[in-house]
This record gives C-alpha cells, sequence and structure tokens, in this order.
C-alpha cells in the first residue's frame, strides 16, 4: 500500500535532507516511506550484532547517535539520516561489529525484502548502495563546483575534455608557406597561433604572434621566409578527450602556450592557454615562462605567492586535488630549478642532484608548504670530501635563503641541503639510510618517513635513481624494519569516535575543537602507501601510486586501494579548501578544520575517509602482525 | 433504569445510516474482541489524538482523528491514520490558530460518519493509548454516538499515568506530553496537529515498553494495571 498523510510527507521530508534520499523520485520515497517502521532503542541497547546471523533489515537513524563497536574500540558513529549496514545486507552477512545505541534512539526500519525492491525501484539509491564512496565524492566535488561557480565566472571545468574546448576548426598552413601570407592568415582569423601541417593535416609545428619579435622582426627575416623556418617543430599533442588540466600540464612542464589537439595523428584542434585560463590573471604557463626567463633571485620573489594564487583559481574551478597538487608541485620544483640554476651559476665546479623530500618528493604539495630538500653529490678525484661539502654547503645555504625569499620558509626541523647531515655523497647517503633501517630507533623511523620520500630535483638525477634502487632492494630485506615502520604508523590514529562524532582537540589550546586532516587525516594513507611500496619493491613516489603499484602484490582488492585513495585525495581536497578560505581571510594557513562548519555531506564523506583511513590500518596491522 | 435505555434507543433511533454505512459498522461491531493478554511482540496498538473546537468536554466538538498502529513494539508508518470531521461551522479563530485545520478544511472534511467509520475500521479491535485519555475518549465517544448511534467502550490506556507509574522519580517534574516527550528528545514534525501528537504518543509508548517489561508488565492488561495502581496511589497522597 503507498498512502500519503501529514506523517509520511514529514518522513519523506525528513529523509530527503539527507543523501541518497535526496536524490530519490518523489514516488520512490513514497514508498520508501510506506515501508518503513520506526523502532526505539534505549541507551546502551544493541541495534545489531554479529551473533545475530545474516542482516534482514537497515536502519535509518531518524534521531540520536549510534556506534559500531569492534572489540573495546569504537571505530564508527552513525548519525541522523545515516543507514546502516548496507554492506551486510547487500551480502547477505551478518555485521562485522556491534551497534549499539549511544542514548535514545529512534531508527526506521526497512526490511530486506523491502531494500532488495528499492535498490530495483530507484537508481539513485542502488548507486548509492553499491558506490558509497565514490558517489558521495563525486556530489561533493559537484557542490563545490556549484559553489564556487556562483561566486566567480569562470564556469569551465578542468575536467572538460578538450574536444570541448576547442571550438573551430585549426587554421593550418603548408611549411613551404611565406611568413607573410601566414601572418595574413592570423591576421584575418585574429588567431594567435597557426599550425604548420602537411597534406594529411599532420602537425609540423606551431607559430605564435608571441614568437614574431624573436624569430622574425629582430634577426630581420623577410616575409617570404617559409614558414618552416620559424616555427617550433615536432609541437607536442593530445587526444581530443584528453582533460584539461593535462594541457594544463603539459604547458606548465615545458612552456608552451599551445597545445594542439589531435587525432589518429591529424590536428583537429588548438588550445590556447587563454582558453583554459580565459578570466585568469595568472596561468600556468605565464607563471612558468616567467620562473624560466628570470635572470635573477629578485625576479623569482613573490612566484611561490603566484603559485598558490594560481592554486586557489584552480581549486575554484573544482580541480580534483590530485591534479591540483600535482601542478602546485611542478610549478614549485620549476621556481626551486631556477633558483638553483641561478645561484650556481655558469661553470658550477661540482656535481650534484639536488632532492625534494616529504610532499614535494612525492608530488603532493598543497598551498601551505616549507622547504624539505637535501643534495648527493659526486666526489672527485683528489679533492678532500670535506672540502667539496664546505663548498655545496655554502651554495646550498644561498639557496634556502633564496628559496626563502621567494616564499618557501625555512625548514624548522633543519631538513635542509644547508644541512651538512644531508649533503651527502651516494655512499654516504646509503650508510645512512642502512642505519636507520638497522638500526629501527623512533628518530630512525621519523627520519625515513621524510627522507625515503626523495625524488631528484635537478642535476645528476641518476644518483637518486641509483639510491633509490638501492633503497628498494635493502628495505625488501629488512622485515624488522617494516614492521617497526607500521607500528609507528599505527600509533597515529585516525579521530573517530569519542566524542560527538569526531576526536577533535580540546576547547583550550591554539586551535580549539578542531581535527589535523594533516596528521590525522592524510598522514595514515602517506604512511600506509610508503610502508606497501618499500615492501613490495616499488619505486613510485606518491601515495596514490604506491598503493596502486602494491595492489596487486600484496593481494589487495581494486575497489579497496581505489576508496583509500579517494578518501585520500579528499582529505587533500579538504586541507586545499580550508587553507584557501584562511587565505582568503588573512589567516595563517594551517590544516585544522572544525567539522561542525563543514556542510553534512562533507562531514560524512570526511568520516567515510577516517572509516577508509582505520581499514588501511587494520590492513597494515594484520599485514605486519602489529 | 428503564429510562436510560430509553433515552438510549431514542438517541440511536434519531441517527440515520446509509445502508452502506450500516454495513461498515455492522461489519466492525461483529469483530471480536482482542485478546488484551497478548505479548507486547505480537499486539497492535492504536495510538489516538485528537483536535477539537476547544477544551470544553460538554460542547466543544471533534475536528480531527490522528492515529497510529504500533505492531509488535513498532510504529508501522503506513498504518498512519486522518482524518477531519466535517464542520458545519468553521471554530473560532483562536482555535484555528491551534490545530492548524483552516475553517475551509473543516467545511470539506469528510461526513463525520464516513470518518468515524474509517477510524474504527482503521482502529479493528486494537486497543486505544492516547495521552490524557479523558479528553480523547470524550470526545470520540460522543462523536461515535451522535454521529453514528454507537455506545463506544473500547479499552483505553493513559500514558499520563502510566510514565508516571513506571517512571516514579519524575512523577513530580512531568506532567504534560511535551514534558515526556522532550525528556527523551522525541521530535514532533507538527505540534497540535492530531497525527503528528498521536506520533509522538507513540514514540513515548516505544519507550516505555521496555521499561514496563522490566517491571515485569508484559502485555496491555499488565500495563493497565500499573495505570491503576499509580491513579490509586497519587488519590492516597
Amino acid at each position: 500500500m503507498v498512502g500519503s498523510n501529514s506523517l509520511i510527507d514529514a518522513t519523506t521530508q525528513h529523509l530527503s535532507r539527507f543523501a541518497p534520499f535526496d536524490k530519490m523520485a518523489e514516488a520512490d520515497l513514497l514508498w520508501l516511506a510506506n515501508h518503513l517502521s520506526l523502532a526505539y532503542y534505549h541507551k546502551g541497547e544493541v541495534l545489531l550484532a554479529p551473533s545475530d546471523g545474516p542482516s534482514e533489515r537497515i536502519l535509518i537513524i531518524k534521531q540520536g547517535r549510534v556506534v559500531g563497536e569492534s572489540g573495546e574500540a569504537i571505530w564508527l558513529e552513525l548519525h541522523e539520516g545515516e543507514a546502516f549496514p548496507i554492506g551486510a545486507v547487500l551480502s547477505g552477512r551478518p555485521v562485522v561489529s556491534t551497534f549499539r545505541a549511544q542514548g535514545d534512539v529512534f531508527a526506521y526500519e526497512l526490511d530486506a525484502d523491502d531494500f532488495r525492491s528499492l535498490l530495483q525501484r530507484s537508481q539513485p539509491f542502488a548507486r548509492f548502495c553499491t558506490e558509497r564512496i565514490a558517489n558521495l565524492l563525486d556530489q561533493s566535488q559537484r557542490s563545490i563546483q556549484a559553489v564556487y561557480a556562483a561566486s566567480s565566472n569562470e564556469r569551465q571545468s578542468m575536467h572538460s575534455p578538450l574536444s570541448s574546448l576547442a571550438r573551430r576548426a585549426p587554421v593550418t598552413c603548408a611549411p613551404e608557406t611565406p611568413l607573410g601570407e601566414a601572418l595574413q592568415m592570423i591576421q584575418v582569423q585574429k588567431i594567435s597561433a597557426i599550425v604548420v601541417a602537411n597534406e594529411a593535416l599532420h602537425p609540423l609545428g606551431v607559430f605564435s604572434v608571441r614568437d614574431l619579435i624573436g624569430r622574425v622582426i629582430l634577426p630581420g627575416l623577410p616575409l617570404s621566409t617559409p614558414i618552416r623556418a620559424v616555427m617550433t617543430p615536432d609541437p607536442m599533442t593530445l587526444p581530443p578527450s584528453a582533460h584539461a588540466f593535462e594541457a594544463a600540464l603539459l604547458m606548465a612542464k615545458h612552456g608552451f602556450r599551445h597545445v594542439l589537439v589531435a587525432e589518429q595523428g591529424r590536428v583537429t584542434g588548438v588550445i590556447s592557454e587563454k582558453d583554459l585560463f580565459s578570466l585568469q590573471r595568472i596561468g600556468v604557463t605565464q607563471i612558468s615562462a616567467a620562473i624560466r626567463s628570470a635572470i635573477c633571485i629578485e625576479d623569482l620573489k613573490h612566484f611561490a605567492e603566484d603559485i598558490r594564487q594560481l592554486g586557489h583559481n584552480l581549486l575554484a574551478q573544482g580541480l580534483g586535488s590530485e591534479q591540483l597538487t600535482q601542478i602546485i608541485s611542478i610549478l614549485n620544483d620549476l621556481l626551486t630549478q631556477r633558483v638553483i640554476e641561478i645561484e650556481c651559476g655558469e661553470g658550477y665546479p661540482y656535481r650534484f642532484c639536488w632532492l625534494a623530500f616529504g610532499s614535494e618528493g612525492r608530488l603532493e604539495q598543497t598551498l601551505s608548504t616549507d622547504q624539505d630538500n637535501g643534495l648527493i653529490f659526486i666526489p672527485v678525484d683528489g679533492v678532500e670530501l670535506e672540502t667539496i661539502r664546505n663548498h655545496l654547503l655554502a651554495l646550498a645555504e644561498r639557496i634556502n635563503r633564496a628559496l626563502d625569499a621567494c616564499g618557501f620558509p625555512l625548514c624548522q626541523g633543519q631538513v635542509m641541503a644547508s644541512n651538512p647531515n644531508w649533503c651527502l655523497t651516494l655512499d654516504e647517503w646509503k650508510a645512512t639510510f642502512a642505519n636507520w633501517i638497522d638500526s629501527g630507533a623512533p628518530d630512525a623511523l621519523l627520519n625515513a618517513s621524510i627522507f625515503f620520500d626523495f625524488r631528484p630535483l635537478i642535476g645528476e638525477e641518476l644518483l637518486a635513481v641509483e639510491l633509490r634502487a638501492w633503497l628498494v632492494a635493502y628495505a625488501r630485506n629488512a622485515p624488522r624494519f617494516l614492521h617497526q615502520m607500521a607500528a609507528n604508523a599505527l600509533r597515529n590514529r585516525p579521530p573517530l569516535g569519542l566524542v560527538r562524532d569526531f576526536v577533535v582537540t580540546s576547547d583550550s589550546g591554539e586551535h580549539p575543537a578542531t581535527l589535523d586532516l594533516k596528521l590525522n587525516g592524510t598522514t595514515p594513507f602517506v604512511d600506509a602507501a610508503r610502508i606497501f611500496a618499500l615492501t613490495v619493491g616499488s619505486d613510485a613516489s606518491g601515495t596514490a601510486a604506491r598503493l596502486r603499484a602494491a595492489a596487486g602484490p600484496l593481494n589487495i582488492a581494486t575497489t579497496e586501494v581505489e576508496a583509500w585513495i579517494s578518501s585520500f585525495f579528499f582529505l587533500q581536497l579538504l586541507r586545499l579548501r580550508r587553507q584557501h578560505e584562511e587565505n582568503l581571510a588573512g589567516e595563517t594557513m594551517d590544516n585544522h578544520i572544525n567539522p561542525d562548519q563543514l556542510n553534512d555531506l562533507d562531514r560524512r564523506i570526511l568520516k567515510e575517509s577516517f572509516r577508509q583511513a582505520r581499514k588501511i590500518q587494520s590492513r597494515l596491522s594484520l599485514d605486519y602482525r602489529v | 433504569m428503564s429510562g436510560f435505555f430509553d433515552r438510549l434507543r431514542r438517541r440511536w433511533s434519531d441517527v440515520e445510516l446509509l445502508p452502506v454505512q450500516q454495513q461498515r459498522l455492522a461489519a466492525w461491531r461483529s469483530q471480536q474482541d482482542e485478546d488484551l493478554r497478548r505479548p507486547f511482540a505480537e499486539a497492535r496498538y492504536v495510538v489516538v489524538d485528537v483536535e477539537s473546537t476547544g477544551l470544553n468536554l460538554q460542547k466543544d466538538r471533534l475536528i480531527a482523528i490522528g492515529a497510529v498502529a504500533v505492531v509488535g513494539g513498532r510504529i508501522d508508518l503506513a498504518q498512519s491514520f486522518e482524518v477531519i470531521l466535517r464542520q458545519d461551522q468553521a471554530s473560532s479563530r483562536a482555535n484555528i490558530l491551534i490545530h492548524g485545520i483552516s475553517g475551509e478544511a473543516q467545511r470539506e472534511g469528510l461526513m463525520p460518519a464516513d470518518a468515524l467509520l474509517d477510524f474504527l475500521e482503521f482502529m479493528g479491535a486494537s486497543p486505544l493509548i492516547a495521552f490524557h485519555v479523558t479528553f480523547d475518549r470524550t470526545l470520540i465517544a460522543r462523536a461515535l454516538r451522535d454521529h453514528l448511534g454507537l455506545n463506544f467502550s473500547h479499552p483505553w490506556l493513559d500514558l499520563a499515568y502510566l510514565m508516571p507509574g513506571i517512571l516514579p522519580q519524575w512523577r513530580h517534574k512531568y506532567r504534560s506530553l511535551d514534558d515526556w516527550t522532550s525528556h527523551f528528545e522525541i521530535g514532533n514534525f507538527s505540534r497540535h496537529s492530531a497525527l503528528a501528537d498521536a506520533l509522538a504518543t507513540a514514540q513515548l509508548l516505544l519507550v516505555a515498553l521496555p521499561l514496563a517489561k522490566d517491571a515485569h508488565s508484559k502485555h496491555y492488561r499488565s500495563l493497565q494495571d500499573l495505570e491503576q495502581s499509580y491513579c490509586w496511589a497519587t488519590q492516597q497522597n
């Protein structure tokens, strides 16, 4: 029977405040309300227990709070509007943990049979139940975009395929076309670049208006010169299905202003920086080009600020945290590389490789970041090691100060190349790492978690490659060390449970009633990924890449790994958004968040993400017997 | 005694029901009485609340009935009931402001006999439960007598007495439905709408049932005993 009265209406209205009920068709919601019963559980009463046998009903909290207990520990908290145990009912198994009422609880209950009927009826409901975390993330991302789109004119997403951005057919000319003719076409068509292509429309080069001064006017070339003599040859292309951010990354990496869109070797469009950042003051390529052309440190000052500003803008366009942290890291790399090039000058006598550690090493930098670096140098026959080291320490000191001047604060923990401990030869690095791995002392474990994420930035990159290969081989044969790393990682628990739904800091102190998104949120994933990567001998440096690399060898289900990765990037996104807001408000950027200030959806994803952090930690504890 | 029956007979004969209404009434009357000793887990109770033209039991009329069924200790949302009885004359403005049933809605309600038959059929043989029974019972009984010619002698249980009976520590502090529901943080989607108040009352009943069980009460009859002993104890004081 499906009827309606003020009680049924009130119930559907109440439910529709929560996902997934807010996405369900009215008729299905009405059907649901007509199949619910309302039950009461007193404080401390068990709603569901593993010993009940296969779960026969879904509960939706109308009022009150329910906790999931595993042994002594509370590992999950459920609130108004949340449905459980979806997984257990879907698979017809008993619940894994004991669900207990934390106070007086009223819960709507739906029979398993009715639940299955609803899965058939309502697609949004079925999707929610089967792709919970992915779906929640998706909704959150969409709501972020909606919020920012309302506040900015930039409605275009960095996730758009290039085919949707290249609105017109490319203007092309043959390689032998005289320059004057090509310029005429540029003028008439009002374009900023022309594609040089053969008869099959295979792209051979690009010539842009900006090339005019340097390549034509100053050298005084006649307008009869064939265009192939002045074009930028071998242009980079992307397929039409590539996303806008990929074009942005390509532009940033290589300093191009145009990227060609090509399908099966035929050019089909041109994406200019303007297409990507039409309404933006600061573009990826503007920044990268300016960094490249800087000739003194003075020129590079404020660039860290510009990079952050770009990060804010991209965030506002709804760019995901994975791409965003990559873009920020790549631009920071560029800036660092340029600083090093300037400080070394021409003909620097010693050969070395500059290393980035920590989040920069993992390509996971956020908007607030300080320096974490070191270097590997090559000894020179006949020169005292300390002579070289002192020379490099002085150089590193200048580089560290210059980076500080550019907006990357000095590392308070002295993890910088100007520290003699981190200015070493390859053999010294190996000895240092071996010493940490063999000792397993607390400070060794802490150091490992920073330094083992090294990545070469500039110089003799082969040194870093060799060090990585050596480390992978050495750590694999050190099960005791991996066990200690795991034990150490597990000391840092995600803040779920206990007080209300999240464990927050005390009400006094520097950050009252907040969560630390870095320490308690992303760090468990980063730590676990590092240990997994060392275990399977992967040389991947990012958290997502490490988890994906370890999934196969460690027999972790792909869905599980993807849920961890989604959670990790969601937490990164929250950190970025928090920093963005603090930046707008003129506050110091940090990683502290007050969960009460999040919207309902984000709170739930945050909880789900912490739940995933718990899961990755249980996996760690199982695998390493901690 | 015979004069009393004469009066009743006269009243019944005043009521003129359509054949279909007579059939429905007869069908309701012919059902078996409910076993009041059925355990909570198997029993069906109907929790009821009414709205009226005012608080004067002698002259005010029934406007609306809201009811929910508690089946096996759970409220079955599909088994919820609300009806507005057609009023020839809408109640006062002050009264409308309380329950929110507009004059138009009152005039467009169901014919009282049909509304009351709907209610009887929804209720079936299930015993009734309300908060401050006297009010609901008086208005419903009078409406049934006036519109269906029915002498309504259905079992009632009063949560206003049962609650302090099983939670004596609160008996001086809590008196009204609002007192008790706010103690258990029971929300009300629309206070002074009959169905919303019936739901809040039913939620209070769900809280009461396990507590009553702890006091060795297993069925409706023993709840009535608890209610009676509380009434008796308060009268002694």
